[in-house]
């Protein structure tokens, strides 16, 4: 059985339509990140998945369970870490994760067994007793994600859970966050940070107006854009007119200057390297490094919202793993 | 799917975490307390000064005002901001129903102007040695005028805002005309016809009808008939509540 079932997923605010009819499945214990630009609907299918907001048609599952028709059994089953850091700040560390273990319906052991538990993960049992108000901004993420875990969820929702965070912060979510991936916890992740998605993912999903752009693994979509495709050189000098020169070199879909580098968009990469060192030996130029790079996630991403990413536009998107 | 009885004890259990955590966050900070205790104090100055009625016949009208107000008006506070911080999401997200959020929320403005009430009723009583007649009939009018008002003002709380002085606008243009209709400060015998109509649809006549028969015996309605129609109003007020909640999870 899937961890999450959405079908036809739809969310209407008067003629707006936030979500248009998404469907997608998330197996047991798969990381599956869900980006999308601002305004693309991510917050929206998340409220809806957690049965924060209502549907306006269409279904979702979390293990089978309907959230409109058996919302209690679905929601006991769930974790949610929102993109705010929402906690109580007149209460301890320790009263929040009682007062969420209590309206998860837990016992009194278990719920001062857990609450211990992950106090220590996210070190901060030492402050437990201080209110919330006077933690820092990674102390109060740590025990924001902590609440999110009170009841042992099979699957988590996380929304953007390490932005703006300390590298202590970001560590520990990272190695907890992977921890439960092991344990076969199903993540359904939002992040802005993509390369975040892309080494934590098994799959990533991307919205765009509503709709889904795409969903696959992430290297499997970067392979559908073979045109981001890249020769970054770096030369000992650099030529007036050089950055033109590199723009008339035959299979070049784009010419972009990085610092000391420059960066060649192809679909073919060895016929740029041929064409490149053709190049160098015309102008005396003496290249001191060369690599050849596939296209980011963050590429894929920006091609896939339409949001300029400096190439040419590329026609004929419509291949495997594209929805 | 749980069944009929687990789904209420999980509906229970969570109002009453909701309760507990409420009163330790919003009700029993210091500043609430004082003020709280003293406004009975105050608004019997308001109303003693320059009267001739002996000072114990006021007791049951301003023990009425205390719990109305005492009641109603933490929860039109702390949901709104509850909503801007974005804790009230996490109610919304755990397994427990909008019934048991209302009530949750009720039950600790209850429990809070219960003990303001009983409080200001113990120190009238020294203070004037005036008696009481029917112990139960308070108790009990203090326990449900409290639940019906705090789940007033809950109600009021679920008109969809982050903005606390929209929802009090709002409380406040239902609260204070109650005041003047509920024979509290003008007995509903000397109303005129329309004003004896009107007074019939506030629940706040039947908590001080209740209130005054404890104290002296004296009633319009008689401890029976108050007591049902105080009860009729609180169910109401909670599931209006429920509903209204319900339908603010756009």
């Amino acid at each position: 059985m899937d961890a999450i079932e959405v079908i036809g997923l739809t969310k209407r605010f008067g003629d707006n339509i936030a979500v248009n009819g998404i469907r997608f499945r998330v197996g047991e214990g798969e990381t599956f990140g869900f980006l999308g630009p601002n305004g693309a609907g991510k917050t929206t299918t998340i409220r809806m998945l957690t049965g924060m907001t209502r549907i306006t048609s269409g279904h979702a599952l979390i293990h089978g369970h309907d959230i409109v028709r058996d919302t209690l059994a679905a929601k006991q089953l769930m974790g949610i870490v929102s993109e705010t850091s929402n906690v109580y700040d007149e209460l301890s560390a320790w009263d929040n994760l009682i007062f969420t273990g209590r309206i998860y319906h837990l016992g009194k052991a278990e719920i001062q067994r857990n609450a211990r538990d992950l106090l220590e993960t996210f070190d901060l049992y030492e402050r437990r007793h201080e209110p919330a108000e006077a933690f820092s901004k990674g102390m109060k993420r740590r025990l924001t994600l902590a609440m999110g875990l009170v009841n042992r969820p099979r699957v988590l929702f996380l929304d953007e859970p390490t932005s703006g965070l300390d590298v202590q912060s970001r560590r520990i979510i990272r190695d907890v966050v992977q921890d439960l991936a092991q344990k076969n916890v199903t993540i359904f992740l939002t992040t802005h940070d993509i390369e975040e998605a892309n080494v934590t993912c098994d799959r990533v999903a991307i919205i765009n107006r509503g709709t889904i752009a795409a969903i696959d693994a992430p290297e499997k979509l970067k392979q559908t854009f073979e045109s981001l495709q890249s020769v970054e050189v770096s030369f000992d000098t650099t030529k007036p007119g050089l950055l033109e020169a590199l723009r008339t070199l035959p299979q070049v879909n784009e010419v972009r200057k990085e610092g000391d580098k420059f960066r060649l968009y192809t679909a073919d990469p060895p016929e740029v390297l041929g064409s490149l060192c053709v190049l160098a030996k015309e102008q005396n130029l003496r290249p001191i490094s060369v690599t050849t790079r596939g296209p980011s996630l963050e590429e894929v991403f920006i091609r896939l919202t339409g949001l300029s990413v400096g190439t040419k536009k590329e026609t004929g998107e419509a291949d495997a793993g594209l929805a | 799917m749980p069944g009929l009885l687990e789904e209420i004890s999980y509906d229970l259990g969570a109002a009453w975490a909701i309760a507990r955590k409420d009163m330790k966050i919003y009700y029993l900070k210091p500043s609430i307390l004082v003020s709280s205790l003293l406004f009975p104090f105050v608004m019997f100055l308001a109303f003693a000064i320059g009267r001739n009625a002996p000072p114990g016949t006021l007791i049951p009208g301003l023990l009425a005002i205390t719990l109305l107000f005492s009641a109603s008006s933490i929860e039109p506070v702390s949901i709104p901001i509850e909503r801007r911080t974005k804790t009230f999401d996490r109610l919304l997200s755990a397994p427990v129903s909008v019934r048991a959020i209302v009530l949750g929320a009720s039950l600790s403005g209850a429990i809070f102007a219960s003990a303001i009430g009983v409080a200001t009723t113990a120190i009238g009583l020294v203070a004037f040695r005036t008696g009481i007649l029917h112990i139960v009939a308070l108790l009990t009018g203090i326990a449900l005028t409290s639940l019906c008002f705090s789940t007033m003002g809950t109600l009021f709380a679920a008109y969809r805002t982050e903005n606390v002085g929209e929802v009090m606008s709002l409380l406040n243009l239902v609260r204070l005309p109650l005041l003047f209709i509920s024979g509290v400060f003008i007995p509903i015998a000397s109303m005129p016809a329309w004003g004896q109509s009107i007074a019939l649809l506030s629940p706040l006549t039947y908590a001080h009808d209740l209130i005054l028969f404890a104290f002296d015996g004296t009633t319009l309605f008689g401890p029976v008939a108050d007591t049902a129609v105080l009860v009729l109003a609180l169910i109401i007020f909670q599931a209006a509540g429920a509903l209204l909640y319900q339908r603010s999870r756009e």
